[in-house]
């Protein structure tokens, strides 16, 4: 309760939850909001946007609702982005703290799958895994998966290595506690939240990618993504811009609410402890 | 600068063409058809082996059928559709046994060595029909081909073989090539299948992967005054949404198979200087068909095909998807193919009441959350509109409580899922049809392909009484008999509905006002291109 | 320089375990694909019978079992022998050789001109933090971040290149247009403009912040407070201590960034149809062409294991502590 206080307190933090929350809230919502399949066809073929009132936001090529797909569309992003970051998070977490903690071979072993997939150009991996795969909403969180975990797993790492030789540590392992419960008790608490604080960046670029993805025709057909329907917008970009435009926007305005989230995070923890690590270091999605 | 020949009825037809794009003034010039110039044309693929011998595609022809020609080609006005190529004229024996070409005098190959029936018969017997996806079945059972003289070409078959099918499908299987650059080589892997050696208007002049190629005049060409062009550059625009703004910005003047995306066309045909033309593909058309995996309980059931032809709207699919640049099919045999075409099959109008009455029927009530059965619907990733209908079918679908769940694949994965898995419950095709039923749609309904090949049955259906018709036609030499044959088929397929044929359609140009006489056939794209002509 | 030896190689040691795992996922990833390069090519020709499936299957190699090609493909590349494009009939190597430079140009201009404006930008932002022109950088940057560069892209062509015609709309250079030298340079340059135009002002945005966030922690650094007490002029003391310490983490960033750029080309090559890295590694992938795609996942990760490779050295030099601190790690 303590941090969300401190959160408001931040122009970013106040301006990137309150983007966050309505955007959450649209998704969460979706069906109420704008019931049915959003795919289905709901009028004229390129309804122009605010013309008709059943359609506020027009239709598409094929007459779908352009304001149902933007308001599901939430919920995909969002959906893929947060369970992209978790995963990455959580795969992240658990390779780092066995690599810290066993160090020596398994270490050395682990690290050097780390290092494979940071060298490996994270969209390309993602690009091939979901063309292989096929384009369905799990395939497309794993692809990003696979992308984003090492980051983390290198910051646990390096986390658990400097945690390992703490007197507190020490003395856990003096009255003879078992590794394992170190591990989870004593020093995944304190490994967290630099972790954490690399996550609101994680789901950004989870969100940017599955757009990417999308606009390559790598997204999952059966729901409505942002990133597609900018890519279906794309053939008639001139005569109708808006199918293009109007996604993009919902897309930059979450994302940016994401970023501001973060920046206000890292503000509001700024007064606790170190300052922040690897900020912006999963930033660069295509 | 001489003026091209033009007969007539040619024309006639450029100015029926100009008045239709509301190009008036243009028509002069078509008259005085210019000579030179660089003419840039969209591809949207770099095919790996050129070679129209061994792969008889539209891809390949596109680029190659202005260097490498076929004995014949098709034609709006000429005796069975065609005209004379490398051969004059063509003759078939009574008993189906044999056919005698009269080849072209005068020919030369691009580096210089004469043409002669020698090339064409090395073509025949050691690319056409061993290693041409089509041409192993149009010349499964030629025998032996006798050139009497440098200028005759005789080809000798065991079983009786139909002159129909081999006139329908001299365009597409009897590109010839250089028999003294492939003889003794390995004919898959020779460098001329991709710095191509042949006869025609234009000579291969240089390929820069990812950019372009390039094709420049051939001064030697038979034709009298032909190419009209200097030069054709394909320039690589992989991305179809690119063609349209290469257009506008008169970085090319010709975008031929619908690079430029059909919803865009409106807009583009109001841009000043750029025209939409939308002949020469007639004997180039695509069809829109559901398989149907007749494994499946639900969908062995005639009723619940039914249903499902019922279910679809076949004006909103011609409106709205293809825009209006499409027609309603009837049947496996388009209307573009009025030697065979018959209207005179069952059709099934649009009417959810009927579908779902057709289920009801079957047994296939809607549960309570409203849905009978869920099928996998696979659409085929290689063009748009087979994605959109994809996605239409599943609405349309939905409408009458069938839950389809569609899949989305890369191409490859899509031929393994479909044509060798039968991972599918529907799946949306786009074959093309080839100009005759025996190479083209009645593979889609015939039994006893292995699994494995695209394009052909891999739904599992059999029906004894339609192999039987089909493997009857493929032997008669009467084309009159043989045309009613192939209508019998047709009946058999709208009523037993192995597949569901929804549309048909054909490409579209968008060229610039620049560009003249680029409908002069109706495979114009992948014909020659030698009266194209270009105004500076 | 002993340190930078062995800093070298550290890296090289711990790369080539690495690459080995990029190899190896890469083949498997491929091979548990549903259809293989006969499947892929196949359907681009519209079809054929089985016997053509069964002779293109035997001809690629892909009837012996999965061991012995990842072997063949091993021993080859131990003679550094990257195979053979199954989708190009061509030797990987060259296709690689020949779609590299485009996009090294493109990836390259835009990361140098992306740096230079981001971290002066970033000076001018963190030069005084919290000051109208800090908070007007740092809100235009963040929502520059926040776009995806296809969208940008696709805005910046429909603009420049269709209304306004000031630029070409895709390509790498005029076609067959028989430039030579220079003006082939200008040409190019000329192509280039719309899509490192369009990641430029991604990036910037990126180190824009990176290095604004590196001067606002370097502003409370002792040395820097203490260097204020004593009276030093202020632009001095921007330039001179907080720039500079503000510009290591831009360094390692552009060290960590290498391989995202790098991926992040495949969209922006696909919008303006540039025969670079990102084409080809999808015209692989489409075509099932493990040996291509293995080559240039290869290539793409010996490149960021290069240019981190750099960026220590430089950090090295810029600081000796870190150089240290890796080469033991």
């Amino acid at each position: 309760m303590n941090l969300i206080h401190k959160l408001m307190k931040t122009p970013e933090g106040a301006v990137g939850f309150i983007i966050l929350a309505i955007m959450i809230g649209i998704a969460i919502m979706a069906s109420t909001i704008s019931p049915g399949d959003p795919l289905r066809i709901a009028g004229r073929a390129l309804v122009a946007p605010f013309t008709d009132p059943a359609l506020p936001l027009g239709t598409d090529r094929l007459g779908r609702d352009v304001a149902a797909g933007i308001v599901h569309g939430a919920r995909t992003s969002l959906l893929v982005g947060a369970a992209a970051a978790l995963a990455a998070i959580v795969l992240g977490l658990l390779v780092g703290l066995v690599a810290g903690f066993c160090s020596g071979i398994v270490d050395e072993v682990l690290m050097r799958v780390v290092d494979a997939f940071q060298i490996v150009p994270g969209f390309l991996l993602a690009l091939a895994f979901v063309s292989v795969m096929g384009a369905s909403l799990p395939v497309v969180v794993l692809a990003i998966t696979l992308g984003a975990w090492a980051d983390p797993a290198r910051l646990t790492r390096a986390q658990v290595l400097s945690l390992r030789e703490r007197d507190y540590v020490a003395a856990a392992k003096v009255i003879g506690m078992h590794p394992a419960e170190i591990a989870v008790r004593q020093i995944l608490p304190q490994a967290l939240p630099p972790v954490l604080a690399i996550s609101a960046t994680l789901v950004a670029a989870a969100i940017l990618t599955e757009a990417a993805l999308s606009f390559l025709g790598l997204g999952d057909p059966n729901s409505v993504t942002w990133g597609s329907m900018i890519a279906e917008g794309r053939n008639v970009l001139r005569s109708s811009p808006w199918l293009s435009i109007l996604p993009g926007l919902a897309l930059i305005i979450t994302v940016v609410g994401v970023y501001l989230l973060s920046e206000g995070l890292a503000k509001a923890l700024a007064g606790d402890g170190p300052a922040m690590q690897g900020k912006l270091r999963n930033g660069a999605a295509p | 600068m001489p003026a091209l020949p033009v007969s007539r009825r040619q024309i006639l037809q450029i100015s029926s063409l100009l008045l239709a794009s509301t190009a008036l003034p243009a028509l002069l010039a078509a008259q005085q058809a210019p000579a030179g110039g660089r003419l840039v044309v969209a591809a949207d693929s770099e095919p790996k082996n050129l070679n129209p011998a061994i792969v008889a595609s539209n891809g390949v022809f596109f680029i190659a059928s202005k260097v490498i020609e076929p004995l014949a080609e098709a034609s709006f006005d000429g005796k069975d559709g065609l005209q004379p190529r490398l051969a004059t004229a063509w003759e078939g024996s009574g008993d189906g046994l044999r056919i005698t070409f009269k080849l072209r005098e005068g020919v030369t190959w691009h580096d210089g060595k004469p043409f002669t029936s020698a090339d064409v018969a090395f073509s025949a017997l050691n690319v056409w029909k061993p290693l041409q996806n089509l041409g192993r079945i149009v010349f499964a059972n030629l025998e032996a081909v006798d050139t009497p003289d440098d200028h005759t070409a005789v080809f000798r078959f065991s079983k009786p073989t139909p002159i129909q099918l081999i006139r329908n499908a001299l365009p597409v299987v009897s590109s010839v090539i250089p028999k003294h650059l492939y003889e003794g080589t390995d004919i898959a892997t020779n460098p001329a299948n991709v710095k191509l050696v042949g006869t025609g208007p234009f000579t291969f002049a240089e390929h820069k992967p990812g950019e372009y190629y390039r094709l420049v005049r051939n001064e030697k060409y038979w034709g009298k005054d032909q190419p009209s062009l200097d030069e054709i550059i394909f320039r690589v625009l992989p991305d179809r949404a690119g063609a349209g703004a290469a257009l506008e910005a008169e970085e090319i003047q010709l975008a031929a198979f619908s690079a430029v995306p059909l919803a865009d066309l409106d807009r583009i045909s109001k841009v000043p200087g750029l025209k939409i033309v939308s002949r020469g593909y007639e004997a180039l058309t695509y069809q829109l068909v559901v398989e149907i995996n007749h494994r499946r309980k639900e969908l062995a059931d005639p009723k619940v095909r039914q249903a499902i032809a019922h279910a679809i709207d076949r004006n909103f699919v011609v409106d709205t998807i293809f825009l209006g640049y499409a027609s309603a099919s009837t049947g496996p045999v388009p209307k573009n193919a009025p030697e065979f075409y018959d209207a005179d099959v069952p059709s099934y109008a649009f009417d959810t009441q009927k579908a779902e009455a057709l289920l009801d029927e079957a047994g296939y009530k809607r549960g309570s959350d409203g849905i009978r059965f869920t099928l996998k619907l696979r659409p085929a990733p290689y063009f748009n509109e087979t994605r959109q209908f994809g996605d239409y079918l599943r609405q349309a679908l939905a409408a009458v409580g069938i839950d389809a769940q569609i899949v989305n694949a890369d191409s490859a994965a899509h031929q393994k899922a479909v044509y060798t898995d039968h991972d599918f419950d529907l799946a949306v095709a786009p074959p093309v049809f080839r100009g005759d039923p025996a190479i083209s749609t009645t593979i889609l309904v015939q039994s006893g392909t292995p699994a494995g090949v695209p394009f052909s049955n891999q739904g599992g259906y059999a029906n004894s009484a339609l192999d039987a018709i089909i493997a009857k036609a493929a032997t008669t030499i009467d084309s009159g008999e043989r045309t009613k044959l192939y209508n019998e088929f047709q009946k058999i397929v709208a009523t037993d509905l192995p597949l569901i044929n929804v549309a048909e359609w054909g490409f579209i140009s968008v060229a610039s006002d620049r560009v003249l006489n680029i409908a002069d056939n109706p495979r114009w794209a992948v014909s020659n291109w030698a009266t194209t002509a270009l105004q500076p | 320089m002993n340190r930078s030896l062995r800093l070298i190689r550290r890296r090289l040691l711990t790369s080539i375990p690495a690459l080995l795992i990029v190899i190896i996922l890469t083949f498997l990833l491929l091979e548990t694909a549903p259809g293989d390069a006969v499947d892929a090519y196949l359907l681009s020709i519209g079809g054929g019978d089985a016997g053509v499936a069964a002779s293109l299957r035997q001809a690629y190699g892909l009837d012996q079992s999965l061991t012995a090609r990842l072997w063949l493909y091993l021993t080859a590349l131990a003679r550094l022998d990257l195979g053979w494009s199954t989708a190009f009939e061509r030797p990987v190597i060259d296709l690689i050789a020949e779609r590299l430079p485009n996009t090294l140009a493109l990836m390259g201009s835009a990361t140098a001109l992306s740096f230079a404006l981001g971290s002066t930008l970033g000076i001018i932002a963190g030069a005084k933090p919290e000051s109208i022109k800090d908070i007007m950088l740092s809100t235009i940057s963040l929502i520059l971040y926040a776009i995806p560069s296809f969208w940008l892209g696709l805005l910046l062509s429909l603009l420049f290149a269709v209304q306004l015609r000031w630029l070409p709309t895709s390509g790498i250079e005029t076609i067959a247009s028989g430039k030579t030298g220079l003006y082939r340079l200008m040409d190019i340059a000329r192509h280039l403009i719309l899509p490192v135009g369009a990641l430029t002002l991604i990036y910037t945005a990126l180190f824009l912040r990176v290095m604004r966030a590196g001067m606002v922690e370097a502003w409370k650094l002792d040395f820097v407070l203490f260097a204020r007490a004593k009276g030093l002029s202020r632009t001095r003391l921007l330039l001179r201590h907080v720039a500079r310490n503000a510009a290591l983490p831009l360094i390692t960033m552009l060290g960590l960034q290498a391989a995202a750029m790098l991926g992040g080309s495949v969209v922006i090559e696909s919008i303006f149809a540039i025969p670079g890295f990102g084409r080809l590694a999808q015209e692989a992938v489409t075509g099932r062409d493990a040996p291509l795609l293995m080559g240039i996942i290869l290539v793409s990760a010996v490149l960021v294991v290069t240019v981190n490779l750099l960026v220590d050295l430089v950090q090295a030099a810029f600081d000796p502590r870190i150089g240290a601190s890796e080469a033991s790690s």
